[in-house]
C-alpha cells in the first residue's frame, strides 16, 4: 500500500514537472508505407510536425530540428581492386555486419554548429557516426586478416562514397525549414534503387546543442502487385519460377517463327 | 518511359530495353548467332547485376533458339542424335558451370571471371574468324580457291565408343561431342550465352560435322542448354528478372527478322569479317577494363544471405 502511495505521488510529481522541464514534438509522414510498382522511379517523403512549448513564455532560440531517416541493416562487403600482372582484380575485402541501406540525414542548420560533435556520436547522428558493427577483413585467398586501423578506415570511407554516389546517403543542412515559431517540415527523396524493408524517420528537437526530445515513426517500403507476385515467386518457389520464365521464353520463340512462317 | 524491375530491383527506360533487344536481335539474325555474347555485356553495363544478367539472358536465348530450331526442323538439318549426345554434356556443363558462377559470387571474383573469359574468347575467335574471312576475300578477288583442310584422319578417330550419326554421315567416339558439350555448357552458364560461337567452329574442325547440319544441331542443343541454365540459375541465384526477359525477347524477335533480311543483301565471306570486327571490338573493349585503373579502387556488394 505505502509503495503504491508513493509511486502514484512519484507519477502525479513527474506530470507536473515534465511539462514545465522541456518542450515537445509532435510530428507525422505524408507517407508510412510506400508501395514499389512497376513504374516506381523514385519518390519523396514529407515529415512534418510541431513543437509543443511548455514553458509559457519561453522562446524558440536555438532550437534546432534534425531528422533522421534510416533504412534496414544488413551485411555488406567492400572489396578493394588491385593490380594483380596488370589486371584489377579484386583484393583486399572487409565485411560489416550491419550497414543501413539507407541513410539521410535533414537539419535546420549545418550539423556542425547544431551540437558538439561528442553529443552527435553519441547519438548516433549523422553519416560519420553510424556503427556498422565488428568488421571482419579478408585477403583474396579468403583468410581473415587484421588491416591497421587507417586502412580499415579507407573501406568504410569507401562504402559512404559508393553509398552517397548511388543517393542511398545523403545529409541535407537545412532541409528542415521552420514555419513560423513552431511549425517545421522537411522533405526526404526516396530514391528508386532503394532497399525493400523497414524503415525508421526519427526526429530529434535540441536546444542550446542539447537533445530534449526524440520521436520515432515506422516507414514500411516494400514491393507491391505485380512486383511483389513476382518477387515472392522467384524467392519462395524458384524452381516452379525458372520453369515459367524458361516455358514462356520457348512459346514466345515458337510464336514468333508461327508468325514469321505466315509471311 | 520507366519500368521497375522486380528481381534486379532497379528501373530501366522500357524503351532503351526494347532497342537493346531489337539491336542485338538484328546482329543475330543478321550472322545466325544467338547474341547473348553481345547482350550480357549490356545488361551489366546499363548496370544489372552479373547474376542477373546472365539468368536472365539464358532465357532469352531459349527464346531465340527456339525460333532458330523451328526454322531448321522444317528444313530436316538438324542431327538429333548428335544433338542429344552434345545435350548430354552440356547438360552436365551447365550444371558445374552455375557451381563455379556461384562459387566465384561468393569470393567476389565473378565480375572478373566474366570479363576474362569474354575477352579471352571474343578475342581468339574473333581473330581466327577475321585472318579466314579476310583469305577467303582474298582468295575470291584473286579467283584461287582456298585451301582444303586434309587429314580427314585425326586422333578423333583413335577414341572408343564410335556411334553412328546418320544424318551427319559419321562413325566417330562419343567422347569428343560430350567434351566439346560439356565445355559449352559450362561457359553458357558462366557467361549467359548460347555459346553457338564456340559451338559451331567445334562441329566444323574438330568433329567435321557436315555445315547444313551444324547451325540447326547447334540450335537444337541450346534450347536444351540455356532452359536448364535459366531454371538453374532462377533456382540457386534467384537471378532470373521475367519482366527483363519479357522486353529483350520482344525487342529480339522484332530486331531479328529485319536482321535476316540485311543479311540477304550481303555476301557471306563480308558477313563474316563484320561479325568477326564485332566481337574484336567488344573484345577490346572489355580488356581495357580490365587493364585500366578503376575510377574507384572499392565496390561495394551487398553479402547474399546463405540459404
Amino acid at each position: 500500500m505505502r509503495w503504491g502511495t508513493a509511486l502514484s505521488l512519484f507519477l502525479l510529481a513527474c506530470t507536473i514537472t515534465a511539462p514545465a522541464r522541456a518542450d515537445q514534438l509532435v510530428t507525422d509522414l505524408s507517407e508510412y508505407q510506400i508501395a514499389i510498382r512497376s513504374n516506381f522511379t523514385g519518390t519523396q517523403i514529407l515529415l512534418f510536425g510541431a513543437v509543443e512549448a511548455r514553458t509559457p513564455g519561453s522562446r524558440a532560440i536555438n532550437r534546432d530540428i534534425i531528422v533522421v531517416v534510416q533504412g534496414p541493416v544488413r551485411p555488406m562487403t567492400v572489396r578493394k581492386k588491385e593490380p594483380v600482372g596488370g589486371i584489377w582484380v579484386n583484393h583486399d575485402s572487409v565485411t560489416y555486419p550491419s550497414v543501413p541501406g539507407y541513410y539521410a540525414i535533414a537539419s535546420t542548420r549545418p550539423l556542425e554548429v547544431t551540437a558538439p560533435p561528442e553529443t552527435l556520436k553519441a547519438l548516433r547522428i549523422g553519416i560519420e557516426n553510424i556503427s556498422p558493427g565488428t568488421p571482419i577483413a579478408e585477403s583474396i585467398d579468403g583468410n581473415i586478416q587484421i588491416l591497421p586501423p587507417e586502412e580499415e578506415t579507407a573501406f568504410w570511407k569507401a562504402l559512404i562514397r559508393n553509398q552517397r554516389r548511388d543517393g542511398l546517403y545523403f545529409n541535407l543542412p537545412g532541409g528542415v525549414t521552420f514555419l513560423g515559431q513552431t511549425l517545421f517540415r522537411a522533405t526526404v527523396d526516396i530514391p528508386a534503387n532503394v532497399p525493400v524493408g523497414l524503415y525508421t524517420a526519427k526526429v530529434y528537437l535540441l536546444q542550446e546543442g542539447q537533445v530534449i526530445d526524440t520521436i520515432s515513426s515506422p516507414l514500411y517500403i516494400d514491393k507491391r502487385g505485380l512486383e511483389r507476385f513476382i518477387y515472392r515467386m522467384a524467392h519462395s518457389d524458384p524452381l516452379l519460377y525458372g520453369l515459367v520464365a524458361v516455358l514462356v521464353a520457348a512459346f514466345a520463340g515458337w510464336l514468333a517463327s508461327a508468325i514469321m512462317g505466315r509471311r | 518511359m520507366q519500368i521497375y524491375l522486380p528481381i534486379a530491383e532497379l528501373p530501366v527506360s522500357i524503351l532503351t530495353i526494347l532497342a537493346m533487344g531489337a539491336a542485338v536481335g538484328f546482329l543475330s539474325g543478321m550472322f545466325g548467332i544467338g547474341g547473348g555474347f553481345l547482350m550480357t555485356p549490356l545488361l551489366i553495363f546499363l548496370g544489372i547485376p552479373p547474376a542477373v544478367a546472365v539468368g536472365t539472358q539464358a532465357t532469352q536465348i531459349v527464346a531465340s533458339s527456339v525460333t532458330g530450331a523451328l526454322a531448321h526442323l522444317a528444313r530436316n538439318s538438324i542431327d538429333f542424335k548428335m544433338g542429344g549426345v552434345l545435350l548430354g554434356g552440356g547438360m552436365l556443363g551447365s550444371l558445374s558451370g552455375i557451381y563455379i558462377f556461384k562459387l566465384l559470387s561468393n569470393i567476389g571474383q565473378i565480375d572478373l571471371a566474366i570479363s576474362v573469359v569474354y575477352v579471352l574468347f571474343l578475342g581468339v575467335i574473333g581473330a581466327m574468324m577475321m585472318v579466314e574471312s579476310v583469305q577467303a576475300i582474298r582468295a575470291a578477288r584473286g579467283g584461287a580457291t582456298p585451301k582444303k583442310r586434309s587429314g580427314h584422319h585425326s586422333w578423333i578417330h583413335g577414341l572408343p565408343l564410335k556411334m553412328r550419326f546418320r544424318r551427319s554421315k559419321l562413325y566417330i567416339s562419343v567422347i569428343p561431342p560430350i567434351l566439346i558439350g560439356y565445355f559449352v555448357g559450362t561457359l553458357s552458364a558462366i557467361m549467359g550465352v548460347g555459346g553457338g560461337f564456340i559451338l559451331i567452329p567445334a562441329m566444323i574442325y574438330i568433329l567435321r560435322m557436315p555445315t547444313n547440319v551444324v547451325i540447326g544441331t547447334s540450335f537444337f542443343q541450346i534450347v536444351f542448354v540455356a532452359a536448364l541454365t535459366g531454371v538453374m540459375h532462377a533456382v540457386e541465384n534467384q537471378a532470373v528478372d521475367i519482366v527483363l526477359a519479357f522486353l529483350l525477347v520482344i525487342g529480339g524477335v522484332v530486331g531479328a527478322q529485319y536482321g535476316v533480311r540485311a543479311a540477304e543483301k550481303m555476301p557471306a565471306e563480308q558477313l563474316r569479317a563484320l561479325l568477326a570486327a564485332l566481337l574484336l571490338l567488344i573484345g577490346l573493349r572489355l580488356g581495357y577494363e580490365l587493364i585500366s585503373p578503376p575510377e574507384d579502387l572499392y565496390s561495394v556488394t551487398e553479402v547474399q544471405v546463405m540459404k
